[in-house]
């Protein structure tokens, strides 16, 4: 909110419609997703462009991790998308583990299949709560899908707690396998929770599927072509939404997900509404991967390099490895540079986020200011992974 | 009361009228926490006294006590009295309300008309506080306000007028009068389509959600107001509320009977506060349970769909009263 | 969405909007039925899972009395966001730790220490209200961190623990048996009403 003087506001709103507004949303900004500054250039009510401004959020996690070791680190690698940790945190042991061609446990690997589903579920929950927040604002009818969802996602994190300790940033991978494993109980509570999302997303549904806000809100906003989408690079439920059946748990299985039987919703229309309808089955397709999981758990270690005898235990040789997974936001890679020693040469991140930000300038212009908000929720950034 | 000086009762009755109006508005908006809460899993206010009793007198203090800041370069004059004209229409409203036969301040010959038409004088309070506050926020939002209010007054007007004409008179207490043996909204279709068009276009005109683009936090942050502080927000904030009021005790009356109810006659202001109580829980049942909807379609909304339907509503209405008169 | 005054699409659109509406009242006003799932925390406590990590706490042996901690610096050496400081103190038959310094302020609670710890010295609590208005507080010596130990409970994570949890099954008699499910406890009941603690209206 740039105050200007009052002959200038005076002289840029002129009637016959062609003066232009710059107007900055941001960094500062209830609906801004984390710290982002969106510049926009308005006339009247409509954005004919967009300037978007990061790095607000710059923690160094890149070099971080060259003064980190491998055993170290993976707790921090939660911290770039912070709101679902499990993801990143495989990306990185993934890397690690393909280059030092460590081997992972099945029982490992089920359970990191199961904590990275519980993670979508968890921030798909935050997504559609922030964005009906975005939409209908936090005083209004926004707020209330807004608490059902926290109310669910709880749950999730509630059954995360029990499993690791930590409610949002767990360290639950490493190198070799996972640290915790199912405490007594534990499947139990998880398919009941699991049931009960389920039943919930009914009722969201039947909050927002056939409302005619949400319709007018939603449908024909922000439409990302196919041709766009695949030009740009942006990944996940994006990606899906406009038309490109590109899963990187179907395209290249990691972590046993062949063993799963799961279905990849794909939608062709592109706008908001189609990624709210690809998120809305991923959803339930979670849970589905989810109960397979608890079915066919087997027994076994859970981890190939089990217990921390000392902070320089893993080392990996001198090459270089990427590995991606996918995230709730799209493709999450890591790519590494070993040296033969505990620590990495060089450690980068591919934020699934920062590549979908990119398409943001091509599908904003030639909407009004209401609906940029409706089209960055659908986006769903988080700018942990964005500045990292 | 036959001794004193008609002036001075009209003073007494009014002063009487404005401490019990500020009282019910700062509780309404507890009570609208409240419900709010239970509609979202959750309990509202609950520490500042038993159960949050002392919220509203909690929020009044703090705002009291709240740095007045006038922007750098707002225009003073204006930024300073837009909250006076936004509160006095929407006081000056109640004056016309009967809550007994026989007891209000001014019982007008012309009730209907001069609540609607004092009632939409609040837009150029609104516009006065988006104007002066020198930010663009301020100013679009209440560049959507005027778009928003003036296209919605229409309809209610309209929706407004179909007990009008059921009961053949503008005066208030006439209309009350009217609803002894049936109220408005059970009247067949009429009355239905009616309350429910008053319902839409008051919420609309107030700028309550799913309407309320002109102050929607996550895009213009507040709004016409972003600019004010202290006790010049708690006037607007009052303002609001007291309109939001306005419009369910002139809701209950023209479609729910006013004071008609069991029970004795001196109950009649009794039943009258909860049924405008109950008006004022449903447009808040409607506030918290959808998502906003954007300008352009709240604009289309009005002109192509309700005006044309409230329009059609007043034609159908006279003519069913012209019909039964022969 | 808004059609044109045509009679029939009119209604028909009119008549959709109206059931969405209604729909959408009608699950806002379940939620008024159900219970609130808010826990009035600090008056009734949160139900923390067994294996929490809340506060860090030095540990006696509760058989002989004496400090767990031998001053061997691993959990120095592993801590991500360096925090912790320990100077050996060389005794006959055992070391002991002279000083231990622990920045709470600046700890991630990633439980590395925990992990690594060979005596199971340092262990989290299954509490974390250490809120305080000044951040000098936060800085741990030896004597706070035993006392933390004493204070609050300890969660069920220890470093034995969590390295048998990770080990591979043991054929060998006398040991913990082969893959010994860990009892950490299931987390608070799921119900529909959410909080374990009572709520009242």
């Amino acid at each position: 909110m740039s105050p200007e003087t009052s002959p200038t506001i005076v002289k840029t709103l002129d009637y016959t419609g062609s003066e232009r507004l710059t107007m900055n949303m941001g960094p500062q900004h209830p609906s801004a997703h984390g710290v982002f500054r969106a510049i926009l250039t308005l006339e009247g009510e409509k954005v004919v462009a967009v300037d978007a401004v990061i790095g607000y959020l710059h923690r160094c996690h890149e070099k971080l991790s060259e003064t980190l070791t491998y055993a170290q680190y993976p707790s921090i690698a939660s911290k770039t998308d912070y709101v679902a940790a499990m993801t990143s945190e495989l990306a990185y042991v993934s890397a690690a583990e393909r280059l030092a061609k460590i081997d992972v446990p099945k029982r490992a690997q089920y359970l990191r299949v199961l904590v990275a589903e519980l993670q979508r579920v968890a921030s798909h929950c935050l997504w559609l709560g922030t964005w009906c927040m975005d939409m209908g604002g936090a005083l209004g009818g926004g707020a209330t899908v807004f608490l059902y969802c926290i109310r669910e996602r709880e749950l999730v994190l509630d059954l995360f707690e029990s499993l690791t300790g930590a409610r949002l940033l767990y360290g639950f991978h490493q190198v070799g396998g996972v640290r915790y494993d199912m405490p007594e109980g534990w499947a139990g509570e998880c398919r009941k929770t699991v049931d009960l999302i389920e039943q919930r997303l009914l009722e969201y549904e039947g909050l927002l599927e056939s409302n005619a806000f949400f319709q007018m809100r939603t449908r024909g906003v922000g439409v990302i072509s196919r041709e766009l989408a695949e030009d740009v690079g942006i990944g996940g439920p994006l990606l899906r939404a406009s038309g490109v059946a590109f899963d990187l748990r179907r395209a290249q299985p990691y972590s046993s997900y062949e063993d799963f039987d799961f279905k990849v919703p794909v939608e062709t229309a592109g706008d908001c509404y189609a990624r709210y309808q690809v998120r809305m089955v991923e959803f339930r397709e979670s849970i589905k991967i989810v109960r397979q999981v608890l079915d066919g758990l087997p027994e076994g270690p859970i981890s190939s390099r089990p217990g921390l005898k000392s902070v320089a235990q893993v080392r990996v040789p001198k090459g270089e490895m990427y590995t991606r997974v996918e995230g709730p936001r799209g493709e999450v890679g890591c790519y590494l540079i070993g040296d033969g020693g505990a620590k990495p040469y060089r450690m980068k991140w591919r934020g699934a986020s920062f590549s979908n930000l990119a398409v943001l300038p091509y599908i904003i212009p030639g909407h009004q200011v209401a609906d940029v908000v409706a089209i960055m929720g659908s986006v769903d950034p988080v700018f942990g992974e964005v500045d990292r | 009361m036959t001794g004193l000086h008609p002036a001075l009762v009209g003073l007494i009755a009014s002063s009487v009228l404005l401490g019990a109006l500020l009282g019910l508005v700062a509780y309404v908006t507890l009570l609208e926490r409240k419900f709010a809460a239970r509609l979202q899993s959750r309990i509202g206010p609950y520490r500042v006294g038993p159960h949050g009793l002392l919220q509203p007198i909690a929020d009044g203090v703090k705002l009291l006590l709240k740095e007045d800041l006038v922007p750098a370069d707002a225009d003073r004059t204006i930024f300073n009295l837009a909250p006076l004209v936004f509160l006095v229409p929407c006081l000056l409203i109640f004056a016309t309300i009967p809550f007994a036969p026989g007891l209000g301040v001014a019982d007008l010959n012309i009730g209907v008309l001069f609540f609607l038409a004092v009632s939409s004088m609040e837009i150029v309070g609104l516009f006065m506080a988006g104007w002066s506050s020198n930010n663009k926020y301020a100013l679009l939002s209440a560049m959507r306000a005027v778009n928003q209010v003036i296209s919605y007054d229409l309809p209610l007007i309209m929706a407004a007028l179909v007990p009008v004409i059921l009961a053949g008179s503008l005066q208030l207490s006439a209309i009350a009068d009217a609803q002894q043996g049936l109220w408005f909204v059970f009247y067949p279709v009429l009355g239905q389509l009616g309350f429910l068009a008053y319902i839409v276009a008051s919420v609309a005109a107030e700028n309550r959600v799913p309407f309320d683009i002109l102050e929607a936090e996550s895009e213009l942050v507040a709004g016409f107001r972003v600019e004010y502080s202290g006790m010049k927000f708690a006037f607007i904030q009052l303002a609001e509320y007291a309109h939001v009021m306005g419009t369910s005790f002139l809701g209950a009356l023209l479609f729910l009977g006013a004071w008609s109810g069991p029970g004795p006659l001196w109950l009649g202001p009794l039943w009258f506060l909860l049924k405008a109580l109950g008006v004022f829980l449903l447009i808040t049942w409607i506030r918290w349970s959808f998502i906003r909807v954007r300008v352009d379609q709240i604009l289309q909304i009005s002109w192509k769909l309700l005006l044309p339907a409230t329009l059609l509503l007043v034609m159908a209405t006279a003519i069913t009263v012209v019909m039964r008169i022969p | 969405m808004v059609a044109d005054l045509r009679p029939k699409g009119f209604l028909a659109e009119t008549w959709q909007l109206v059931r969405a509406v209604l729909r959408a009242m009608r699950i806002t006003a379940l939620s008024f039925i159900r219970k609130p799932v808010t826990v009035h925390y600090p008056d009734k406590p949160r139900v923390y899972p067994d294996r929490y990590r809340g506060l860090l706490a030095l540990t006696y042996d509760p058989a002989t009395g004496e400090e767990n901690c031998i001053g061997c610096r691993l959990c120095e050496f592993v801590c991500p966001p360096a925090v912790i400081q320990v100077e050996m103190l060389k005794s006959e038959k055992r070391n002991f730790a002279k000083t231990f310094t622990l920045e709470l302020y600046a700890c991630e609670f990633c439980e590395l220490c925990v992990q690594v710890c060979p005596t199971d010295a340092i262990v989290m609590m299954k509490s974390f209200d250490m809120a305080t208005a000044d951040r000098r507080d936060m800085l741990l010596d030896k004597d706070r961190l035993h006392a933390i130990g004493e204070q609050y409970t300890a969660s069920w994570a220890t470093g034995n623990r969590l390295r048998d949890m990770q080990a591979p099954p043991k054929k060998a008699a006398g040991e913990k048996p082969a893959h010994e499910k860990p009892a950490g406890g299931a987390p608070p009941v799921v119900s529909e009403g959410g909080g374990a603690a009572g709520v009242e209206p």
